[in-house]
């Protein structure tokens, strides 16, 4: 859902004189963007049960953040399984398919040779390459799709500018809510972040 | 020198304090998924217990039947199919359990003891070898045109010193010892935990498990040599131990996850070997699909590139002498069905799904031995040349049949009758509550 957007932020980032970025939704007193609202929560529970109630709100546009893994987060996000695997199949029957035509096509077709009295275009030495670069295609469709959906690596993120931010490295829990998200109400968003406990709830600025 | 004493406790010794034990067990005991009625299976499978016997009592006295009226060879070659199917099924059990236990794996505790079970039967599986030695060494050689050493075959003096008969029942009767051993081993160390609930047991466990694998990697490699390899005795492949070692895990993991599938279908062991566990079952399942795969072409690569007559005369023989269709269907139905299905995360997941691969993985490794053994009924060498045998084709296709549901049979009948005598799972393992609460977070 947020792919291309990732996307489309990253090449904002590495190429800002090709691609624009899109101009902000909302603006700050200060007439800045406004990257999102953020809240913090000191206890794991509070901000498992802090992403349901986000995700029955039906936001899209948002993330938690914590000093480290939480089993099943992603169901209390209601996260979708991922696309990448179909990316990663794609790759490898890709790469299968151009080693045998890679090999077929020079080594039966355009120049026939006899090498050790073996028949011309036998499958047999062609098995190993097209298992190495089914394999090769789909460690590369792996870790750039992967990459390319998380719209990483980036320069720079907004909530680097935020100072309590850096505590979640430590001992506190963040929701972060983006303003690209088309329900983003900040008066609505603060009232759901102290229904579910939230404390220090921030609009976060982004540079421009 | 004594602080490294210290930190590792003899195999009798214990790691874990009495009490923490003691509110495990309890904890354990009043939990609502360890009921009577969940973790016994008593008559429960009864219902395929007795027509597995009666398959397997009539297709050995149809094997008996075929070695009189139409050659001894072929049926002895269709019993071997049947047991050694038989015995890499039990030998991959015996794997995985030394596996399990010298990496002191908690997930498997709840499935542990059908694996147990399986490795119990290896002095069925030994016995049922017993005949194939007896006829073998009676008759002097019947497909082991080796045994007895008749013939001045130049290839066969220089192997004389390991291919003779003495050597052969020798070896024979390693096998037995140590399979033997290490099957009861397992299975006894298990039940006297459930009865004593002495949680030290584990440890004598993978003590044994230790030096087990070793001998287990040994056993399995040389009796693969000795039984399947030398039936060409011109034939050799140092990758042949690791074939029939890939076969034994596939088919061992496979009948155990046949076995948890139709318990679970029958209303056992609920809540206790969930889509967790299958899941990860069939990741082994998976695994050792692509490792079959793996070692088989290897295998074949290797022999096809280098092309020493030696070697190649077994695959020659097979590919060109009607026997080509089986090794497409092993290529596909071996490898590349079971790849792109039990690959799928919903597949893993599924009892009924897994179960009905692991069957149809069984009858795959049915199909291996029928490549392996089955064309050197036919083969023209000298013994079948002067006795005029010529290959019946699919006019002879029912003493196949028999002579592997014959052992195939009996062997199951046996593993369900084990399966019900006791409870279903280690009751008192002291890494029972990790087993039943296990979750894969992928």
């Amino acid at each position: 859902m947020s792919a291309l957007s990732n996307i489309t932020a990253a090449a904002a980032d590495y190429f800002p004189m090709l691609v624009r970025r899109p101009p902000p939704r909302f603006i700050s007193e200060s007439g800045k963007r406004v990257y999102g609202i953020v809240a913090e929560f000191s206890e794991t529970t509070k901000v498992y049960h802090a992403a349901e109630m986000v995700r029955d709100a039906g936001y899209k546009k948002w993330d938690v953040h914590s000093p480290f893994p939480v089993h099943g987060m992603e169901h209390a996000m209601g996260v979708k399984p991922t696309k990448l695997p179909l990316l990663a199949v794609g790759a490898a029957v890709g790469g299968l398919s151009f080693a045998a035509f890679l090999q077929w096509i020079t080594s039966a077709y355009l120049y026939p040779m006899v090498v050790q009295g073996k028949p011309y275009g036998a499958w047999e030495p062609f098995m190993p390459i097209m298992f190495e670069l089914s394999v090769l295609f789909t460690a590369f469709a792996c870790l750039f799709g992967m990459l390319a959906l998380n719209g990483l690596p980036r320069f720079h993120h907004p909530l680097f500018g935020h100072e309590r931010f850096y505590r979640i490295s430590n001992d506190r829990f963040m929701i972060a809510i983006e303003a690209e998200d088309p329900n983003f109400d900040p008066d609505q968003i603060r009232a759901l972040f102290e229904k579910a406990g939230g404390t220090d709830i921030t609009i976060i600025e982004d540079e421009d | 020198m004594s602080q490294i004493a210290a930190n590792h406790p003899a195999p009798v010794e214990t790691a874990l304090p009495d009490q923490v034990w003691e509110r495990r067990l309890t904890k354990i005991a009043a939990d609502p998924r360890m009921t009577e009625d969940n973790i016994h299976a008593r008559g429960v499978l009864g219902k395929f217990g007795l027509p597995l016997l009666f398959v397997g009592i009539a297709g050995l006295l149809l094997t008996v039947i075929g070695g009189f009226s139409m050659n001894v060879r072929h049926a002895l070659a269709a019993y071997e199919v049947g047991a050694f199917t038989a015995l890499s099924m039990s030998l991959g059990c015996l794997f995985f359990l030394l596996v399990f236990h010298s990496l002191n794996a908690g997930w498997v505790i709840t499935c542990r003891r059908v694996f147990e079970h399986g490795a119990a039967l290896l002095p069925f599986c030994w016995l049922a070898l017993v005949p194939i030695v007896v006829i073998e060494v009676v008759n002097g050689g019947v497909l082991l045109e080796w045994v007895g050493g008749h013939g001045d075959d130049y290839l066969l003096k220089k192997k004389a010193p390991y291919l003779n008969t003495g050597f052969f029942i020798v070896r024979f009767l390693i096998y037995g010892a140590v399979w033997s051993f290490l099957g009861w081993r397992f299975i006894s160390l298990s039940r006297r935990m459930d009865e004593t609930g002495d949680r030290t047991l584990g440890r004598k466990a993978r003590y044994t498990a230790g030096w087990g694998i070793l001998l287990f990697a040994l056993t399995t490699a040389f009796a693969a040599f000795d039984f399947l390899m030398s039936l060409d005795f011109r034939f050799f492949s140092t990758m042949w131990g690791v074939y029939f070692f890939a076969s034994s895990a596939l088919s061992g993991v496979s009948v155990v996850v046949l076995t948890l599938a139709a318990l679970r279908l029958r209303g056992k062991l609920t809540g206790l070997v969930t889509e967790e566990h299958f899941h990860d079952l069939g990741k082994l399942v998976f695994a050792f699909t692509v490792f079959w795969a793996y070692i088989a072409f290897s295998q074949y690569f290797l022999i096809w590139y280098s092309n020493i007559p030696e070697e190649t005369a077994w695959f020659v023989y097979r590919k060109s002498h009607g026997w080509h269709w089986l090794f497409v269907t092993l290529c596909v139905a071996h490898f590349l069905i079971p790849f792109l299905i039990v690959g799928w995360r919903a597949v893993k997941r599924n009892p009924v799904l897994l179960g009905t691969m692991a069957l149809f993985l069984i009858v795959m490794t049915v199909l291996d031995m029928v490549w392996v053994i089955r064309p050197m009924v036919y083969v023209q060498t000298q013994p079948v040349l002067e006795a005029g045998l010529q290959e019946p084709g699919l006019s002879g296709i029912w003493l196949d049949a028999a002579g592997a549901l014959g052992v195939l049979g009996i062997w199951g009948w046996l593993m369900i009758r084990r399966v019900e005598s006791g409870p279903l799972l280690p009751t008192k393992d002291p890494m029972l509550h990790e087993s039943m609460a296990h979750k894969n977070y992928v």
